[in-house]
């Protein structure tokens, strides 16, 4: 006789990126617990589980056990897109079970759970409210003989089980856990303001999971989940020498691309360092625009202005076509609000952009989006790195800004830690004080296994688009916005 | 007199049924309690009662299933049977089985309105009437 036991055929959860954590789902016949604290998403997800089983022709029932009420729980769920209200209780079917095991103990609930999963043909059951029947049994090893009467009943009808508990326990023991499949651990904390929920495969057997904590968050689509971004990209070492040597990405303004010798090379990162207002984001947008021009597929992904907002700005600055390239599907305008968002989700926005439209130039307008979207900042070195790593892969070469804290300063500092090893050029935009004036400079200050013109250029921002000026010819230290002339002639005023 | 008239109510969910059964007790009706459909047709054998209130999804016997047994019982066909249900839209009155639908949560003043409704004129589609 075969042993019994979970097989490898999945039963999905819907929830895409859950899924593919857990490599498909969760397997027939396996019992799993889900744990964390009220409030972290656990009768979400079961519930949001059972309507996508039932969406597609399964039968799920679900126990509570001294849970919310089932009509208060029918009322949170009822904003969800997930909820339909239709598939109960022909499809979804929702039992109480505190009272049967109260009146006759762990035996009884089996009794209960049993009969459910025989009289509705369940292949899904999710027990809400585990403590209950662990405070209810007299000892440890009761409560295992009730665990090992769950898994044999779902071996016996190939039913998956769900087991819904609160993680926090005194002992610090958790006897369950050696008995199921799979346990789940979801979080829900603050930092500085912010919630922060993920979720993390503590154990699953029968499958190699993504490890470590993965964001989550709850909308009115129900429980989303992004495995983390790092995750998304297969290993793959840049190399230097695979960044491409084709012809070069010009920026469309000749001094410039003068400077850089013709253009960025393609599949290159380049990095926009600057104060604010200093003129990345026009600059970045002319990179695309030249782009578009050309006939290439572009992307602009930022955080701070609208899709509309931004083509009005570069209409009024000279900086043209993007509109039309919108409209001729050459041209995206990606927008995402950096507030409370998750950067995994930020990621995945991106990476299936990219994916999808393999645009030749990309313009990611202000990385800050992605610190503040980021649960823990030490992962941000990760995260740049493994979106540089998909950028090059894709072949796409890639302009991004980033802002450097300071107006004036004599020192210039990268403010996102990792960034600029994952970079292969910088170029440098700020703010200075000339003779009694603001002005806008640029500089190039890397460009990596390449010659470039290392010179400082005052970049004024016409009605006509954006041009380099030679006003600091024979000067030093501009850059620390400490310009100081070396000649008393005037300066030459244009390039 | 309502106050010696005999509640059955039919509730899985642990708390509501305690919580109803104190309500009602309060108001001078004798209350009798069921965790389902199986356990109430029990209890309505062994004894008299004048309405019925039970929930819809329940184990063993829900109370679609419990309504049309004590319809085809002609003991019990014209018994009031007021089914409580968490869904808002749902119709849970499969061939005029249950005489009213309450939909949770629901006001103590609602749920007496409509079990003295349900008293007053008993089961609408029974074809034998209890006897007053």
């Amino acid at each position: 006789m075969s042993e019994l036991g979970p097989s490898s055929e999945r039963r999905p959860t819907g929830i895409t990126g859950l899924d593919r954590i857990l490599e498909g789902g969760f397997l027939v016949s396996g019992v799993y617990i889900v744990q964390g604290p009220p409030g972290a998403g656990k009768t979400i997800l079961a519930n949001q589980t059972c309507f996508y089983h039932a969406a597609g022709g399964g039968h799920a029932v679900y126990v509570t056990l001294l849970a919310e009420s089932h009509s208060r729980m029918f009322a949170h769920l009822r904003r969800m897109a997930f909820f339909d209200e239709s598939a109960i209780p022909d499809h979804v079917y929702y039992l109480g079970g505190y009272s049967a095991l109260e009146a006759g103990g762990l035996e009884a609930l089996v009794t209960l759970i049993r009969g459910a999963i025989q009289k509705h043909r369940a292949t899904l059951l999710v027990v809400d409210g585990l403590i209950s029947a662990q405070e209810s049994s007299p000892s440890d090893r009761e409560f295992k003989k009730f665990l090992h009467e769950i898994q044999t009943v779902a071996e016996l009808t190939g039913c998956t089980v769900l087991l819904l508990t609160n993680a926090e326990r005194a002992s610090g023991f958790f006897p369950e856990h050696t008995m199921v499949d799979g346990v789940l651990h979801l979080t829900d904390e603050v930092s500085e303001l912010r919630p922060l929920r993920h979720i993390r495969v503590l154990k699953l057997r029968g499958s190699a999971p993504i490890r470590g904590l993965h964001s989550l968050r709850i909308t009115d689509q129900g429980l989303e989940v992004w495995p983390r971004l790092e995750t998304r990209v297969s290993p793959h070492v840049v190399d230097e020498e695979t960044v491409g040597s084709g012809p070069k990405l010009p920026f469309g303004v000749s001094e410039l691309d003068e400077m850089l010798r013709g253009g960025v090379r393609p599949a290159s990162v380049t990095m926009l360092l600057g104060s604010s207002g200093s003129g990345k984001t026009l600059l970045g947008m002319q990179f695309l625009s030249e782009g578009v021009r050309r006939g290439e597929r572009v992307v602009y992904f930022g955080f701070y202005e609208r899709p509309d907002a931004i083509i009005a700005k570069c209409q009024r600055v000279g900086i043209g076509g993007l509109k039309e390239g919108v409209e001729r599907g050459l041209a995206q305008i990606i927008w995402h609000r950096p507030v409370e968002g998750v950067i995994d989700e930020l990621g995945e926005s991106l990476i299936v952009t990219l994916r999808r439209d393999r645009p030749q130039r990309l313009f990611l307008d202000g990385m800050e989006g992605f610190e503040r979207a980021a649960d823990f900042p030490e992962r941000l070195s990760h995260v740049y790195g493994a979106l540089a790593q998909e950028i090059e892969q894709l072949g796409i070469t890639a302009i991004y800004s980033t802002e450097t804290r300071e107006l004036f300063a004599q020192t210039i500092e990268v403010p996102i830690h990792g960034l600029s090893a994952a970079t292969q050029n910088i170029i440098l935009l700020r703010h200075v004080e000339h003779r009694a004036a603001m002005l806008r400079v640029l500089a190039i200050l890397k460009v990596r296994d390449e010659d470039y013109d290392a010179g400082m250029r005052e970049i004024r921002i016409t009605d006509s688009g954006i041009r380099l000026l030679h006003t600091f010819a024979g000067e030093s230290g501009v850059a620390s916005g400490g310009g100081i002339s070396s000649a008393a002639r005037p300066p030459q005023r244009e390039a | 007199m309502q106050s010696k008239q005999s509640i059955l109510i039919v509730d899985d969910e642990f708390g509501l049924a305690e919580m109803l059964r104190e309500m009602l007790r309060d108001l001078g009706f004798e209350v009798t309690l069921a965790i389902n459909g199986r356990l109430a047709l029990e209890i309505l054998e062994e004894g008299t009662v004048d309405l019925v209130l039970t929930d819809m999804m329940m184990p063993v016997m829900d109370g679609a299933e419990l309504a049309a047994a004590m319809r085809s019982d002609r003991k019990h066909r014209g018994t009031p049977i007021i089914m409580m249900t968490s869904l808002p839209t749902a119709n849970p009155q499969p061939d005029g089985l249950f005489d009213a639908v309450l939909r949770k949560p629901f006001t103590p003043d609602l749920l007496l309105k409509t079990m003295l409704g349900c008293l007053a004129s008993g089961h609408a589609g029974a074809t034998e009437r209890r006897p007053n």
